[in-house]
């Protein structure tokens, strides 16, 4: 039953996610509070995980939340289950690739789907930081490396990289 | 081209791409533009743009186009299922590595810094899209709604993306006959 459950829902992310890699997460989030696959703390780590590895981040974090909900199996029911709805989407529209850019539903569906896509990721950052407001610590070093990435544009990897090496120089001077 | 080799160079371009898939254009530029002449670049450049404005992965969706240009319904299969594979296995095998020791308190040490790294990356992802967000004025009305739905309410995003399509649909019919007017 899990099985069919992981491509229900995967498949929807597929057909309703817009705006790439991070636009997954607020489905994830959503499914994570549904079934109670995994808590947000564990979806921390894997938008942690999946901007790490190789590969796009929506695929890593398909495969990722398959892996820990229903194992192996899992794992691969969701990577597909992600990228049918675009296999079917684009078999289609190939044929009609330049009507497909100016036809006038398509321009309104994306005019309205921009604000949308960026409303339910903002909504998920403002859940994260709000689930730490309490930590003062964590506030302190998030406010730090906001103002740094408002200044100068980093990889992901320096951000997710840095703030590991301060969270395990804290554990160390604790111990 | 045969499928198994469009499927080990989609694997290779799937082991290339690090946190997102913007980084796709030039890489797959270099391979089937410059290196193998396979389509043009401005197939290419065409492919990425609406695979942005389509649903789901854009990596992805830039090699199903690619696959099905060269080998049609089988070479869009092949294409995706290569582009996965990578990833698909780095994860299976990294994920398995973190949950034996994730219960020790160094794990627990590092992925609370790598908690506030993630918070900032979704801040800066969310910025990213704030950027090419708002057409008019009537988009920030939608952007709010859309946030106010999914702070205060158990509704799914799946909602919030459909109400916001048909949304944007009755406004630029009705601006649409406005001008007609």
């Amino acid at each position: 039953m899990i099985f069919v459950h992981l491509f229900y829902e995967f498949f929807k992310i597929g057909l309703f996610s817009f705006g790439g890699g991070y636009a997954t997460i607020p489905f994830l989030y959503h499914i994570g509070e549904v079934y109670g696959w995994f808590s947000g703390a564990d979806l921390e780590r894997m938008i942690a995980i999946a901007s790490v590895t190789p590969g796009p981040v929506g695929v890593n974090m398909a495969t990722y939340t398959g892996l820990t909900s229903g194992g192996i199996i899992g794992s691969l029911v969701a990577t597909t289950a992600i990228t049918i709805p675009s296999l079917i989407l684009i078999v289609i529209i190939s044929k009609i690739l330049k009507k497909f850019r100016e036809n006038f539903y398509v321009k309104a569906i994306i005019y309205g789907l921009k604000p949308a896509s960026c409303a339910l990721l903002a909504s998920v950052a403002i859940q994260m930081i709000l689930s730490k407001s309490n930590d003062i610590y964590a506030m302190v070093l998030f406010g730090i490396f906001l103002v740094m990435s408002f200044i100068t544009k980093k990889d992901p990897l320096f951000y997710l990289g840095v703030t590991g090496i301060i969270g395990l120089i804290i554990f160390l001077l604790k111990t | 081209m045969s499928l198994f080799r469009l499927f080990l160079l989609f694997v290779k371009i799937g082991a290339i791409l690090l946190g997102g898939g913007y980084v796709i254009l030039p890489v797959m530029k270099s391979e089937f533009v410059e290196k193998n002449k396979l389509i043009s670049e401005d197939d290419l450049v065409d492919y990425f743009a609406i695979s942005q404005s389509l649903p789901g992965i854009i990596a992805a969706n830039i090699s199903i186009f690619v696959g099905y240009k060269l080998r049609r319904t089988l070479g869009a299969i092949v294409a995706v299922a290569g582009v996965t594979f990578a990833p698909f296995w780095s994860i299976v095998l990294l994920a398995s590595l973190i949950s034996k020791y994730l219960h020790t308190s160094i794990m627990q040490g590092i992925f609370w810094g790598v908690g506030i790294g993630v918070m900032v990356l979704m801040i800066s992802a969310t910025r990213e899209m704030w950027a090419k967000a708002f057409e008019d004025k009537f988009a920030y009305l939608i952007f709010a709604a859309g946030l106010a739905v999914m702070l205060f309410t158990d509704i799914s995003p799946v909602w919030v993306v459909i109400s916001s399509a048909v949304t944007g649909v009755i406004y630029k019919k009705i601006a649409r006959w406005r001008i007609k007017e």
